[in-house]
């Protein structure tokens, strides 16, 4: 089954975004039937998708919800708020079902216990009167019922069946008991009362209540042929078969299908008969080959022929029955399947894959043109003509390579949509949870951004819209005393500026107390008293982000984790951005996350240490300068120097990379290039200064992996291996 | 007569018994708090009639005589919560 | 004498998904595989290529299981005759009885197994795996 689970999880995340686009829109407005309807669609295929993948859980639990929404659809009524909750929490549980999956390869094994969980509310939310039934409709723990009842022996048998008989039953001159009795090959049956509460003085004997189970060794189309006029409601379900009994399961198959063939012939009609009559026929023969009778195979063959040229079914059904009583021993071997890791999937537009092929083309042309160029100069062809060729050629695949580096980027890239659609939900939740109004408005949502952004945005978000929400925006009755709308605002925007993607959220809550920052920060000793008045308002408004700060005194449930903006911060630029935070007392606060649009294009400064070429991403870089030796002094173990009364300790980059020193301390004047990150600052030295370029960082595999300080390499022109640096790990 | 009140602590269930016997079989055990149900003469039951049974949870005494009801719902009213004593023939065959 | 060369089996289901995972499990077993997205689509391929087996889901948008077996047995055509197995979600007896109706030869519930679905196909065709 997993060659599929890829696919799966890819067309089941977006039927979980439609899902909830949908019934997110029926939250605003209940009785809009079109909603409900798509709403229902993504549970169905949602529960089918499960089923191909066989994830019992996830099948019986989509079930439960579709089985609402589908008479929710036939009865008019609206929906209830508290069962449109439930199906929103169903496919939350089912997102979290479908992490577990790509990540592990399988469903967790908390699974059937999550899937009791969420079909028990379900079925609650409707409220009991709707709930009429001994166990949840749709689910199948009546299955789990019989096996109890039918001990050792069930996984010998075929088919199960439930069988509900509608309440005038008895006064529509039907025997139940009947029709149980009548069931093909009949095992194990169970009878329970639909309402367990009934008592001898309040019960009424013409009612029919019960509920019957049965287990039989028929297939599952015979079952259901003898159930073909009987009103109530019924389910058959085949079971899986076990490798014990599979040689007789497929005769039976076989056997069953022939059958089968007798009932189409027995209903057909005068029109459309000679093609459903024929199809029967070849049915037949096939079987009978199948089961390797082929003497009676070619008695029904012939018996086609008669049975259209006399236009009637009957020289087909006798022959078919007459070679119902022959046997077969067809073998049988069995494939298991095995089990790959799900690797990471992408939807890709068509389009720019075919725009990736017409340039590969086009690079083909430039290189046979490169290669021609060769040659001439192998043949002692005039130099300036192979001169202004390669100019040519150059200058074409400059601008080739420029598109296809641009092609293959816009190939990762996907709509802010993606991470934006699950927020509507989750903001409504958490303003229920701290009992506070929010409006909650989304812009810009088709901006694009690299699939891994975009993946690994959603949990600072979280972090900062919870934050708006819970300490932003006041409680409604502050907020009328202030004189603003009891709703708060909440606006989560994104745009695009050339290589930057800005994503802000913007509310108009009270805006951040920058005396209770400066409090809670020296509490904390973040910082200093001296340093504390000495920062301006905004300086240390930005406090908030330093690492141990957290004004929260409760960690909210959403996420049990820590609410703290340093941990936004160290995502954001973990992704090569920054964040950004404004806010006015009483006003509000807008954070603003920028990013790079693609990840994978860095700007570095090369430098030259000790023989070896290294990267230091320019967005790290402060400057560069000469320090003479003399400033340059032992602190504790290390080495510092004092730059603009500020002290800069001073990295040996050999030592911090365990790399091999070449000579010892020179006299002359130290080349240092300064950098900073994540609010640390230091100076390597430098052997030499090199150029400045834009790059496309391959990530660190194997031993590399491990590697402190270094973040990423990159081939030069000459060939050589470029280390990039990770400025934050080696400064700290 | 296919329900018999033999006595104040036994309701006979004998031979085919059709719809109505439910609402009788229901009277004679409610004016019978004690009575238990004997269906040894039983051949079939409607469903109306296996319905009461299953509801007054009374102590029942086989095994029937129809085969369907020995074989099958017998043991269902069995797991469902009616005392039936074993048969005693031991646990139910599995015909084929 | 059973015939043993390749059988032609064409899936008609509007979930890509499960076209997948059908030709997966017919390919293994040496079946040949052609793909419909709705029912007016496999009446165009049934008459331009030959099948020996039509694999059909009952819901599917543009024209469904039903009304593409209707139209298929209702043509005066060699490929009328064509056996058809019908695959659905719904297990109740009147929905079978309906896809009898039109012109099916079996059904069978889904989710249905790889295994099922290969075994079926090669009873279908009359060649034992």
């Amino acid at each position: 089954m997993n060659e599929f689970l890829e696919q799966f999880l890819i067309e089941s995340r977006d039927l979980v975004a439609q899902g909830t686009d949908d019934l997110m829109a029926l939250a605003e407005n209940p009785s809009d039937r079109e909603r409900l309807d798509g709403a229902f669609r993504a549970f169905h295929t949602l529960k089918g998708a499960a089923g191909i993948v066989e994830f019992g859980a996830m099948t019986r639990t989509l079930h439960a919800a579709e089985d609402i929404l589908a008479s929710l659809r036939s009865s008019e009524e609206p929906i209830n708020p508290d069962t449109l909750d439930e199906f929103l929490t169903c496919l939350d549980l089912t997102s979290r079902w479908l992490d577990a999956m790509q990540s592990a390869g399988e469903a967790p094994s908390t699974a059937e216990a999550d899937a009791d969980n969420m079909i028990a509310r379900l079925v609650g939310s409707r409220g009991a009167a709707e709930v009429a039934h001994a166990s949840a409709p749709g689910d199948d723990t009546w299955v789990g019922r019989l096996s109890v009842a039918a001990g050792s022996h069930f996984t010998e048998y075929r088919t199960a069946l439930r069988y509900i008989p509608s309440p005038d039953a008895f006064f529509q001159g039907l025997d139940p008991m009947n029709v149980v009795a009548a069931l093909p090959h009949l095992m194990t049956v169970d009878v329970v009362l639909t309402d367990p509460d009934v008592s001898l003085e309040t019960m009424n004997t013409f009612n029919c209540s019960l509920e019957i189970v049965a287990l039989m060794e028929a297939a599952g189309e015979q079952v259901r042929a003898a159930l073909l006029n009987v009103p109530g409601k019924v389910e058959v379900r085949e079971l899986a078969s076990t490798a014990i009994r599979q040689s007789e399961e497929v005769q039976t198959n076989a056997r069953s299908l022939i059958e089968a063939q007798l009932l189409v012939l027995q209903q057909s009609d005068v029109d459309r008969s000679v093609g459903r009559r024929a199809s029967a026929g070849r049915t037949a023969v096939n079987a009978l080959l199948y089961l390797g009778r082929s003497e009676l195979a070619a008695n029904v063959e012939l018996a086609i022929a008669t049975t259209k040229a006399e236009n009637s079914p009957d020289p087909l059904i006798a022959a078919i029955e007459q070679a119902l009583s022959g046997t077969g021993q067809p073998e049988r071997h069995n494939n298991s399947p095995t089990a790959p890791v799900v690797p990471r999937a992408l939807r890709v537009d068509m389009d720019r894959i075919d725009a990736l092929v017409k340039l590969a083309g086009e690079l083909i042309v430039v290189k046979n043109a490169i290669g021609h160029a060769a040659k001439l100069v192998h043949e002692n062809e005039d130099p300036r003509a192979v001169i202004a060729t390669l100019r040519e050629q150059h200058a074409l695949f400059e601008r080739l390579a420029t598109e296809l580096q641009s092609a293959v980027l816009r190939i990762r890239v996907l709509p802010l949509r993606s991470v934006f659609r699950r927020f509507p939900r989750l903001v409504r939740e958490i303003a229920v949870s701290v009992g506070k109004t929010v409006r909650f408005i989304t812009e810009g949502e088709s901006t694009e951004a690299d699939a891994t952004i975009v993946d690994a945005l959603f949990e600072p978000l979280l972090h900062v819209l919870r934050n708006a929400v819970d300490h932003g925006i006041e409680p409604p009755e502050q907020r009328a005393s202030a004189g603003k709308p009891a709703m708060g605002t909440l606006i989560l925007r994104a745009r695009r500026d050339a290589d930057t993607v800005t994503i802000e959220v913007e509310d108009d809550g009270g805006g951040i107390n920058v005396d209770r920052v400066r409090a809670v920060a020296r509490a904390r000793g973040i910082a200093t008293a001296e340093s504390l008045t000495a920062m301006s308002d905004a300086e240390a408004t930005g406090l908030v982000f330093a690492a141990g700060f957290s004004t929260a005194s409760t960690v909210t449930d959403l996420s049990g984790r820590g609410v703290g903006m340093d941990s936004v911060r160290t995502a954001v630029e973990r992704l090569g951005g920054k964040v950004t935070l404004e806010s006015q007392a009483g006003t509000g606060t807008k954070v603003g996350l920028m990013l790079p649009f693609s990840l994978m294009m860095t700007r570095l400064m090369t430098v030259e240490v000790a023989g070896q070429a290294f990267g230091l991403p320019l967005d790290n870089v402060v400057e560069t300068t000469i320090v003479p030796r003399d400033r340059i002094v032992p602190i504790g173990a290390g080495r510092a120097f004092v730059l603009r009364d500020q002290t800069i300790p001073l990295i040996d980059l050999a030592d911090t990379l365990g790399i091999q020193r070449t000579d010892t301390l020179s006299r002359s004047p130290a080349k240092v290039v300064i950098a900073s990150a994540a609010g640390q600052i230091g100076a390597i030295e430098v052997d030499r200064l090199g150029e400045r370029m834009d790059v496309m960082l391959t990530p660190m595999e194997g031993l590399l992996n491990g590697m402190k300080g270094v973040s990423g390499t990159t081939l030069l022109g000459d060939g050589r291996v470029l280390i990039v640096l990770d400025v934050e790990e080696i400064l700290s | 007569m296919t329900i018999v009140l033999h006595d104040a602590n036994t309701i006979r269930l004998i031979g085919t018994c059709p719809a109505d016997d439910g609402e009788v079989l229901l009277q004679h055990l409610l004016a019978n708090p004690q009575a238990e149900v004997d269906w040894r003469g039983c051949e079939s039951a409607h469903a109306a009639v296996i319905q009461v049974i299953l509801v007054s949870r009374r102590p029942l005494r086989g095994p029937p005589a129809g085969p369907f009801l020995e074989r099958l719902i017998e043991p269902a009213l069995r797991r469902a919560g009616c005392q039936v004593p074993p048969s005693p023939r031991g646990p139910e065959v599995r015909k084929r | 004498m059973p015939d043993n060369s390749s059988k032609r089996v064409l899936i008609i289901d509007d979930a890509a998904l499960v076209r997948a995972y059908y030709r997966a499990a017919l390919e293994a077993h040496g079946f040949v595989v052609g793909e419909a997205l709705n029912g007016l689509e496999g009446l165009e391929k049934l008459l331009l290529e030959p099948f020996d087996l039509v694999i059909a889901d009952i819901n599917m948008p543009q024209m469904d299981g039903i009304t593409f077996l209707r139209t298929l047995r209702s043509k005066e055509l060699p490929v009328s005759s064509i056996p058809v197995l019908v695959t659905s979600t719904e297990a109740g007896p009147h929905d079978i009885a309906a896809a009898r109706g039109a012109g099916a030869n079996y059904y069978l519930v889904k989710p249905i197994k790889q295994e099922t679905l290969a075994e079926y196909a090669a009873i279908f065709c009359g060649r034992p795996r």
